[in-house]
C-alpha cells in the first residue's frame, strides 16, 4: 500500500500541507470558510524548520503507535486501513496520546477537550497534504519503491557516480 | 501450552493479547476477582459524574483473542506442582504463569476508616458504590490530593456536592508538580469551588447515625456525608507471600519480567523494578507502565526474550478543571547537580530538569504541545548534545533532531 513518505530537501516550508489539512478538516472543506470558521480549524501536521532543514512533521501511523498503546479510554484505534484514528466520542482529554508521541503530531483542542490528530484522509485517494504541496515534498510510494531508489541513488554516490 | 494470568487489568489483557498473537493454540485464562472484566481503569471516576459514562472496551477484545475469563480468586499459588489454588480450594495447573493483580489502595490507620460511607476509588465496583451512596449528600471529604483524589473531587463536586481535599502533604500532587504548578491547578480547582487543605492530616472519621465528619489532626472537624480514601497504592502481594516468589516493594522480576520460579512472570503494578533515572528499586502505579510491561511479559512467556529497561514511576498526563498536564520524571530533584529551567508565561507554566545533557524532568502545565517530544528523550535516555540550548527553550520539536540524532529521524 501507498505510505506518505516526506523529502526535506525539496520542502520550502510553505506551509501549503498545513493549510490543506486545516481546510480539510473544517467544516465546509473550503479555504473561504475555512479562514472564518471559529474557531479556526485545527491541522494535523507541522511545518518546522532547524539548521540545514525544513519539513513538514507528520502522523506516521506507527506500527506500534505508543498514542494507540496508551490511550486509556478505547479511543484511538488501528482502522482497516492501518491508520491510527479517533473514535472522538470516546476521547475524555486525559492527554496520554500526547504525551507519548515522539513527533508531537497529536495536539489538545481547547474547545472540545479532545486530541487532535492526523486520520490519513481516509475518505480521500490521496490526503490533502500531499495534494497541496507544490514542491512534491510529500509524495505518496509504495515503500518498495522508495527504498530502492535509495538504494541506487546510496549505490551511485559510493561509486562515484551521479 | 497453558497461560493462566491473575489480574484482568491493562497488564493481564495486554499480556494475553500479546501471547494471542504469537501462540495460535494456547489455552488462556485470565483469573480476575473483578466482576467486570476489563475496562479502562483510569476512567472510572467518570462513573461517578456521569451517568452514561462507559468505561468498558469497545468490541469484545477477550472473544476476539479467544481469552477465557475466571471470575475468580486465586488464593495461594503451588509453584512446584505448578498450579493456583482458587477459592474453595479447586485447583487449576499452569505452563506459564503471570501474576498480574495490579495495587490495592493504601488504607492509612485512621480511627472510624472502616465504617459506612468511606470508599476507595480502585474499581468499577467502588466507583458505583460511591455513586449509589451520594443520595442526600450535600459534603464529602477527600483524604489525599494526587490524581485520584483529584478526580474524584471533581467527580462529587459536578454532581453538586461540596468537597474537601485533606492532603497530608504540603501541596497537591507530590512529586507530580512543583509548588507553583500546584497553586496554578490548586486555585483552578478552588474556583470549582473545591476547599483544599494541604498539611493536613486526618486524625478521624465519626459516625454518628448516617452522618460522618471527619477530624483533622489540628482538631477542626469537618462534617461530610461521604468520604473518599485515596492515599495511594500498593501492590497486591499478599496472595504471593508463602508461595516461594521473591517480593519487595512489590514483586521482583529479572529483566525479561520473570520473578525467581521459572515459568512465573509478573507485570504491571506488582512488580518491583528500577526506576529508569535513579536506578533504585521502585514500582510504578501507571497503566501505561502496565500496558508496556504486559507486552513484554506476554511476549517472553510465549518464548520471546525482551528485555524491560524500567519505568518512570512520575509520568501523567491529565487534564485537570480545564487545565492539561504532562508531567514526566524528577521534577524536585532531592540532591544536587541538577539544573532547572523554569518558564511561565500566560496560561503556561513549564519546568525543565536536565543533568550534564540528560534531561531529568519535564512538567507542562497549560501548553502540552509537544510534550511527548521531551517525555521521549527523557524515557529514552537520550542524551541532547547540541540540542540542550533549544531543549533548555522548552521548543524543542522532532525536526531538531533530523540532522542532529540521525536514528530518531531514519523514517524520513
Amino acid at each position: 500500500m501507498k505510505q506518505i513518505f516526506v523529502r526535506p530537501d525539496r520542502c520550502m516550508a510553505c506551509r501549503s500541507c498545513e493549510t490543506a489539512c486545516a481546510v480539510q478538516h473544517s467544516a465546509d472543506k473550503t479555504l473561504f470558510s475555512a479562514v472564518l470558521q471559529e474557531p479556526p480549524p485545527m491541522k494535523r501536521l507541522f511545518v518546522g524548520a532547524a539548521e540545514g532543514i525544513r519539513m513538514p512533521v507528520i502522523c506516521r501511523h506507527c506500527e506500534d503507535a505508543p498514542c494507540l498503546r496508551a490511550c486509556i479510554s478505547g479511543c484511538l484505534y488501528r482502522d482497516d486501513h492501518g491508520f491510527v484514528r479517533r473514535r472522538k466520542e470516546r476521547c475524555i482529554g486525559c492527554w496520554t496520546c500526547i504525551m507519548l508521541c515522539p513527533f508531537g503530531v497529536i495536539t489538545r483542542d481547547s474547545e472540545k477537550h479532545i486530541a487532535v490528530k492526523c486520520d490519513r484522509c481516509h475518505k480521500l485517494d490521496i490526503p490533502a497534504c500531499v495534494n497541496a504541496c507544490p514542491t512534491r515534498a510529500l509524495v505518496m510510494a509504495e515503500p518498495e519503491e522508495v527504498a530502492a531508489d535509495r538504494r541506487q541513488k546510496a549505490l551511485l554516490a559510493a561509486s562515484g557516480g551521479d | 501450552m497453558d497461560y493462566i494470568i491473575i489480574g484482568g487489568g491493562i497488564a493481564g489483557i495486554t499480556a494475553a493479547k500479546t501471547i494471542r498473537r504469537r501462540d495460535r493454540h494456547a489455552g488462556i485464562t485470565i483469573i480476575s476477582g473483578e466482576k467486570v472484566c476489563p475496562y479502562y481503569r483510569p476512567m472510572i471516576p467518570l462513573l461517578i459524574e456521569d451517568d452514561d459514562a462507559d468505561v468498558t472496551y469497545a468490541g469484545d477484545p477477550l472473544g476476539k483473542y479467544e481469552i477465557a475469563l475466571l471470575h475468580d480468586r486465586v488464593e495461594h499459588v503451588a509453584a512446584e506442582e505448578r498450579e493456583v489454588v482458587l477459592a474453595g480450594g479447586r485447583r487449576r495447573g499452569f505452563d506459564r504463569l503471570l501474576i498480574a493483580t495490579g495495587s490495592r489502595p493504601v488504607i492509612p490507620r485512621i480511627e472510624g476508616i472502616s465504617g459506612p460511607g468511606v470508599f476507595t476509588l480502585r474499581t468499577v465496583d467502588d466507583a458505583l458504590g460511591i455513586k449509589a451512596a451520594l443520595h442526600g449528600v450535600k459534603k464529602a471529604a477527600v483524604i489525599g490530593g494526587g490524581f485520584v483524589g483529584i478526580k474524584a473531587a471533581l467527580a462529587l463536586c459536578r454532581r453538586g456536592i461540596e468537597v474537601t481535599i485533606v492532603e497530608q502533604l504540603g501541596q497537591i500532587l507530590p512529586r507530580r508538580l512543583d509548588a507553583r504548578a500546584a497553586e496554578i491547578v490548586s486555585e483552578a480547582l478552588a474556583r470549582r469551588g473545591i476547599r483544599i487543605l494541604t498539611g493536613s492530616a486526618v486524625s478521624g472519621i465519626m459516625h454518628d447515625g448516617g452522618r460522618i465528619a471527619v477530624r483533622l489532626e489540628s482538631g477542626s472537624i469537618t462534617e461530610a456525608g461521604l468520604v473518599v480514601v485515596a492515599a495511594g497504592v500498593r501492590p497486591d502481594i499478599e496472595t504471593f507471600r508463602d508461595s516461594g516468589i521473591k517480593t519487595g516493594l512489590g514483586i521482583r522480576v529479572g529483566g525479561m519480567l520473570e520473578t525467581n520460579i521459572p515459568g512465573i512472570y509478573a507485570a504491571g503494578d506488582v512488580v518491583e523494578f528500577r526506576d529508569l533515572l535513579t536506578g533504585r528499586p521502585s514500582v510504578s502505579g501507571l497503566w501505561s507502565n502496565a500496558e508496556e510491561m504486559g507486552r513484554i511479559a506476554g511476549a517472553n512467556m510465549a518464548g520471546d526474550r525482551i528485555k524491560f529497561g524500567g519505568f518512570l514511576p512520575v509520568m501523567n498526563a491529565a487534564e485537570i478543571a480545564d487545565i492539561p498536564i504532562v508531567s514526566a520524571g524528577i521534577i524536585e530533584p532531592l540532591e544536587e547537580g541538577y539544573e532547572t529551567v523554569i518558564d511561565e508565561g500566560p496560561g503556561r507554566y513549564r519546568r525543565l530538569v536536565f543533568r550534564g545533557d540528560m534531561l531529568y524532568g519535564v512538567l507542562f502545565i497549560g501548553d502540552v504541545r509537544n510534550a511527548g517530544i521531551y517525555v521521549n528523550l527523557l524515557k529514552n535516555r537520550i542524551p541532547l548534545g547540541a540540542l540542550m540550548e533549544k531543549a533548555a527553550s522548552g521548543d524543542l520539536r522532532y525536526v531538531h533532531f533530523v540532522k542532529t540524532h540521525p536514528p530518531a529521524g531514519l523514517a524520513l
